[in-house]
């Protein structure tokens, strides 16, 4: 269970996605899920309900328990406390019919450097069982790696290791994708080839979580998204009402930054205050975002400092991001 | 999404399938410095022994012994089961290990395969590879001995057919021995170098010193001791054949014999236990 007072919303698919996933009908069900590593807690009562057929964003910094969720779930590790179901089925009671249609990258996709990409699939494919042999092909194929599927994996990218580690997944003919930090090294083609790749698994009516701390790439792939600190879920919820809650983002371009952030508190006026080298950003709690532009502008210019602009835009996932985590840490 | 018919009661079977023992046999003998080792302690020298003793009785048939001679296959054998205990060690430590090191393990375990079926392809799959090439290299040494032993220098006996075949099938268990056990520990351990570094050790300096020394009040304690065990069950062949003991066995022995049944129980308790032991960890290990 999270520890934070708010109300926490069930995530929604994106718009033009299957409606809300009922009760039941989840990829993914976790309740009160705990896992200890000696007096540390790594995942503390995590309750976590992903819809089926959407992309969800499992975010958070580094250290935050992302991954050892994850391994819990897919039985990697065991858990201490809680309750999960994948895809319906309970596990770990259940875990050999669960991961059947689960496929999943966790970490950096490592391979048997020498075998090629085509054998390395071979020797999960019979680990996988019938029927999955016959997915090699298309899973090359689908994730561009045909050409080179006979080269050994010690030769590989970054790049075509994660791409290998897809395919992997694809032999499962998955219903449940679960990937971590999957644009991990990649440049930013193989970035926008790995999000175009999961959109297509998703627009298929496959679940895809994503586990990452590039908060635009989840933004710009995942429709819901939960954002893990410390062990906790502290939120989750559809993108788009999140952020929509978190108000909006004004950029400030000025004369000496320190001192215009030192003007705007306290009291303090924005949610939120970065300072840059021309300027700083102003996450704007939630109201009229027009009186509150203003006012910064009326306390910058009393304060003798000089504005040469000012530009509200709608908060982006990072925005939300910062703002919850920074006020989790000053309730620390 | 195309339907595909997993059969989720044999994904969930704790026995391996013939495909997941043929990706662990592939695995294993894509590895070339593995193989080049393998073959090279099993095969290669018994036919490099016999090739040089062969080369050297040609040269002076009048003043040297033929090729295959009984004490030659003693010592073939004797040389071919130090070398391929310690191949047979590093194969199973390998097969332990790879899909650790490699990070393949994870990969393994999320396709939803009981983790005992995955340890348990790893034995027939190690085996066939040890087994076969050993087979090969003891065929070599029957054959010398069996064709090109002749003719005999006085008063030796050749080799019988059947000290032949229990010399290969002792062979063939000491390798087995040493799979399962190097297996077992790469497993506890989760690497390679220290349980090959103890079970050699085992081999060649802690079972000749107990085999060759009783020590008072704790016997019972070096039967225990699979080199022990096994080497009270070598046959004849294997010892020169200048001795009869257990089951053919030579009695040039400084320990008093032990029954069948506890050489058995020894045996069988080593290869069983340190199965179980590795399977056990394989089940538990954090992935």
């Amino acid at each position: 269970m999270t520890t934070m007072s708010e109300t926490r919303e069930s995530p929604h698919p994106r718009a033009g996605q299957p409606a809300r996933a009922q009760d039941g009908d989840w990829a993914v069900e976790v309740h009160g899920l705990t896992k200890r590593f000696g007096a540390r807690t790594a995942v503390d009562h995590v309750d976590l309900l992903i819809p089926r057929g959407s992309a969800f964003g499992y975010l958070g910094p580094n250290g935050a328990g992302k991954t050892t969720l994850i391994r819990v779930l897919l039985g990697l590790t065991r858990a201490d406390g809680g309750t999960m179901s994948l895809l319906g089925v309970p596990v770990p009671a259940q875990r050999g019919r669960a991961l059947a249609r689960v496929g999943a990258i966790v970490d950096e996709p490592r391979f048997h450097g020498h075998l090629t990409g085509r054998e390395n699939l071979r020797v999960l494919a019979a680990a996988r069982g019938a029927g999955a042999e016959n997915q090699i092909g298309p899973a090359l194929d689908r994730t561009r790696l045909t050409q080179r599927a006979d080269d050994k994996v010690s030769a590989y990218s970054m790049g075509m290791r994660q791409r290998l580690g897809l395919a992997a997944c694809l032999l499962a003919d998955p219903q449940l994708l679960i990937l971590d930090e999957p644009m991990n090294g990649l440049d930013p083609a193989g970035m926008h080839e790995m999000r175009d790749m999961i959109r297509s698994l998703v627009d298929e009516g496959r679940t895809v979580v994503l586990s990452s701390h590039l908060l635009d790439e989840v933004e710009r792939t995942c429709d819901a998204v939960a954002i893990v600190d410390r062990g906790h879920v502290v939120r989750q919820g559809p993108i788009g009402e999140l952020t929509g809650g978190a108000g909006a983002v004004l950029e400030v371009q000025c004369s000496d930054p320190p001192a215009a952030a030192r003007a705007l508190g306290p009291p303090a006026i924005a949610s939120r205050v970065t300072v840059s080298e021309d300027g700083l950003t102003a996450t704007l709690a939630a109201g009229p975002a027009r009186e509150q532009t203003a006012e910064i502008n009326r306390r910058l210019v009393g304060a003798g400092i000089s504005v040469y602009g000012l530009r509200q835009r709608r908060a982006r996932l990072e925005d939300w991001f910062l703002s919850v985590t920074s006020r989790l840490g000053e309730e620390q | 999404m195309t339907q595909l018919s997993f059969a989720a009661g044999r994904r969930g079977s704790r026995l391996p399938t013939v495909p997941l023992i043929g990706a662990k046999l592939l695995e294993l003998r894509k590895r070339r410095t593995l193989m080049i080792i393998t073959v090279a302690f099993t095969v290669a020298l018994p036919v490099l022994f016999y090739g040089v003793r062969l080369a050297v009785y040609l040269s002076d048939p009048a003043r040297n012994a033929p090729a295959g001679t009984p004490s030659a296959f003693a010592v073939a054998g004797t040389v071919m089961d130090e070398f391929g205990f310690i191949v047979a060690v590093v194969l199973g430590a390998t097969a332990a290990t790879t899909d650790l090191t490699d990070g393949m393990f994870r990969h393994l375990v999320v396709t939803g395969r009981s983790r005992l079926a995955l340890y348990l392809a790893r034995i027939p799959a190690g085996l066939s590879i040890l087994l076969s090439l050993a087979a090969a290299g003891f065929t070599v040494a029957c054959l010398v001995t069996a064709f090109l032993g002749h003719p005999e220098p006085a008063g030796v006996v050749p080799v019988p057919p059947g000290d032949m075949i229990r010399a290969g099938l002792w062979l063939e268990l000491d390798l087995v021995i040493g799979f399962t056990v190097g297996l077992g520990l790469g497993s506890l351990m989760g690497q390679r170098t220290v349980p090959v570094i103890l079970l050699i050790m085992l081999e060649i300096i802690v079972t000749p010193l107990l085999t060759d020394h009783a020590l008072p009040y704790v016997l019972n304690g070096e039967r225990l001791v699979v080199g022990v065990a096994m080497d009270q069950l070598k046959p004849a062949a294997l010892a020169g054949g200048t001795t009869i003991g257990p089951g053919g066995g030579p009695h040039v022995l400084h320990l008093p014999p032990m029954p069948a049944w506890a050489m058995i129980t020894v045996i069988a308790g080593w290869i069983i236990g340190w199965s179980a032991i590795g399977a056990w960890k394989m089940a538990t290990r954090d992935a």
